[in-house]
C-alpha cells in the first residue's frame, strides 16, 4: 500500500500491527494510535491521479510491514543523529523523518556524509513541513508512533533490516541540468552564502544572483558529486545584506553551476519515469518546489506515489528531487 | 568478477585518490568518491571505508568493481 487512505483505515492498519510511513496533516496525525508507525507533517502529495492538496482527514500510507524486518524505531536529536545510519541492520537502511528549519535539519545537511556507515546503510526520507499558508505560523513536525510523541527538532527514525538476498537500492530523478557556463565555489559548508568563487574570482553570490536574474529561486545550483547532479535550490536572496539563504547546504570541493530553466515538469517526469527502472520500487517522495514551480496539482507524472517535501533524503538532504527507493 | 582482498593495494591506491576516476552512475557510489575527495582521514581509514563499500554493494557494482585495479 502507498496511497492516501482515511484517518480511521490508518488507524485500523496501525492497530492491525502493520508496520506504516505516514505523512499528512498535523490534525490527522495527532489522531493516530500508537504503533509501528513513524510520520511527518505535510499536506501535499503526488497520486496516481496527479498531485493534490489534503485538506481533510486523509494521511498518506506506506505499508512497509512486508519489506523487511523492522529492527526499531527511535527519534535522534542533533547531537545523536550519527545513530540514524548507524543503527541500521547490517544488510538494512534507516527511513529518516526531520522537520524542517530546526537545527536537526541543518546538521544532518550538513553532517549527514561523515556519519558512520552512511554509504553501507543508506538513509532515505523526507523533510516535513506544513501548508505554505501556515508558514511562520505552525512548524513542521515528526511523529514517532511507537510511544506516540511529536517531534519539532528531533529526526524520526525506523531502521529496516532487508532479507539476505535483497539490497536497498536508492535513485532521484533530478530535472535540471546545469548551464554550461559559470562555475561557482563556495569556501564552507553552508545554508547561507555570503561570497563565492566564480569562475575563480571572489564575489558576493547575492549580486550575481541578481545580475543573473535568478532571484526567482526557479533554477537551482547543481552541484557535480562525481557524475552526480545534486541541487541546492535557492530560498531567498538579500541583495543589500549580501547573502544567498538556500534550501540545502553548499559544500567546498564541489563544482556548482546554476540549472538550465525548466519548462514542462510533469512531461519531463514522466519521460524520465519511464526511462527508469522502477522494479521493487517500494517507497518515494519529490520537492515542494518541483509541485510548485511545475504547477504539478492536478496532474500526473508518473511512477512512484509518495509525499511532496520541505527536502528529499537520499544519503543526504536534497532539493527539487525525486527519491525513489528500490529492493533488488 | 570478485572484491580483491582487503590487502590488495588496489584499495590504497584508491584512498590515495585514485577512486575519483571510476565511472558510475551508481548513485551511492558517487556520494562516496565525493566524500573521499573531500575526507581529511587518514589513507588506511579511507581504504577500509572503500573496501567496506565495495563488499556490501559487490552484486550491484559489477562495472565499478571492474574497473577497481586499473584505475
Amino acid at each position: 500500500m502507498n496511497q492516501l487512505i482515511s484517518l480511521q483505515a490508518a488507524a485500523d492498519l496501525i492497530l492491525a500491527g502493520r508496520f506504516l510511513a505516514v505523512a499528512g496533516p498535523e490534525a490527522v496525525l495527532d489522531q493516530l494510535p500508537a504503533g509501528r508507525w513513524i510520520g511527518g507533517t505535510i499536506p501535499y502529495f503526488m497520486t496516481e491521479a496527479g498531485g493534490t492538496v489534503v485538506q481533510d482527514e486523509r494521511v498518506f500510507v506506506t505499508d512497509l510491514t512486508d519489506v523487511g524486518t523492522l529492527a526499531g524505531i527511535g527519534s535522534f536529536g542533533p547531537d545523536e543523529l550519527a545513530q540514524v545510519s548507524g543503527g541500521a541492520p547490517d544488510n538494512g537502511f534507516a527511513l529518516v523523518i526531520i522537520p524542517a528549519g530546526g537545527e536537526t535539519h541543518r546538521r544532518f545537511a550538513a553532517e549527514a556524509a561523515a556519519f558512520p556507515d552512511a554509504f553501507v546503510k543508506p538513509a532515505v526520507g523526507w523533510i516535513s513541513g506544513v501548508h505554505l499558508s501556515d508558514l511562520g505560523r505552525v512548524t513542521p513536525k515528526v511523529y514517532d508512533g511507537s510511544s506516540r510523541t511529536k517531534h519539532e527538532d528531533r529526526a524520526v527514525v525506523a531502521h529496516i533490516g532487508l532479507p539476505a538476498d535483497k539490497l536497498v537500492q536508492v535513485d532521484i530523478v533530478n530535472l535540471f541540468q546545469p548551464e554550461d557556463g559559470d562555475v561557482l565555489r563556495f569556501t564552507e559548508a553552508s545554508f547561507e552564502v555570503g561570497e563565492c568563487e566564480v569562475n575563480g574570482q571572489k564575489r558576493r553570490l547575492s549580486d550575481y544572483v541578481v545580475e543573473r536574474g535568478l532571484e526567482h529561486g526557479r533554477q537551482p545550483l547543481v552541484g557535480d558529486f562525481a557524475g552526480a547532479r545534486i541541487n541546492a535550490s535557492l530560498q531567498s536572496v538579500n541583495a543589500q545584506g549580501g547573502t544567498v539563504t538556500l534550501y540545502a547546504p553548499v559544500f567546498p570541493g564541489v563544482e556548482y553551476r546554476f540549472a538550465q530553466p525548466q519548462s514542462d515538469y510533469a512531461a519531463s517526469f514522466q519521460a524520465e519515469t519511464a526511462r527508469q527502472d522502477q522494479s521493487g520500487a517500494i517507497w518515494s517522495c519529490n520537492c515542494i518546489l518541483n509541485f510548485l514551480f511545475g504547477e504539478l496539482e492536478g496532474k500526473r507524472i508518473g511512477g512512484m506515489s509518495g509525499p511532496i517535501t520541505f527536502g528529499e533524503i537520499g544519503y543526504q538532504l536534497l532539493n527539487q528531487t525525486q527519491v525513489i527507493v528500490r529492493l533488488v | 568478477m570478485p572484491i580483491p582482498t582487503p590487502d590488495h593495494p588496489c584499495w590504497h591506491k584508491l584512498a590515495s585518490g585514485a577512486l575519483a576516476k571510476l565511472r558510475t552512475e551508481h548513485l551511492g557510489t558517487q556520494f562516496l568518491i565525493k566524500n573521499m575527495e573531500r575526507s581529511k582521514d587518514p589513507v588506511p581509514v579511507k581504504a577500509q571505508a572503500i573496501h567496506a563499500y565495495f563488499a556490501k554493494w559487490e552484486r550491484l557494482l559489477g562495472a565499478e568493481l571492474k574497473q577497481l585495479t586499473a584505475l
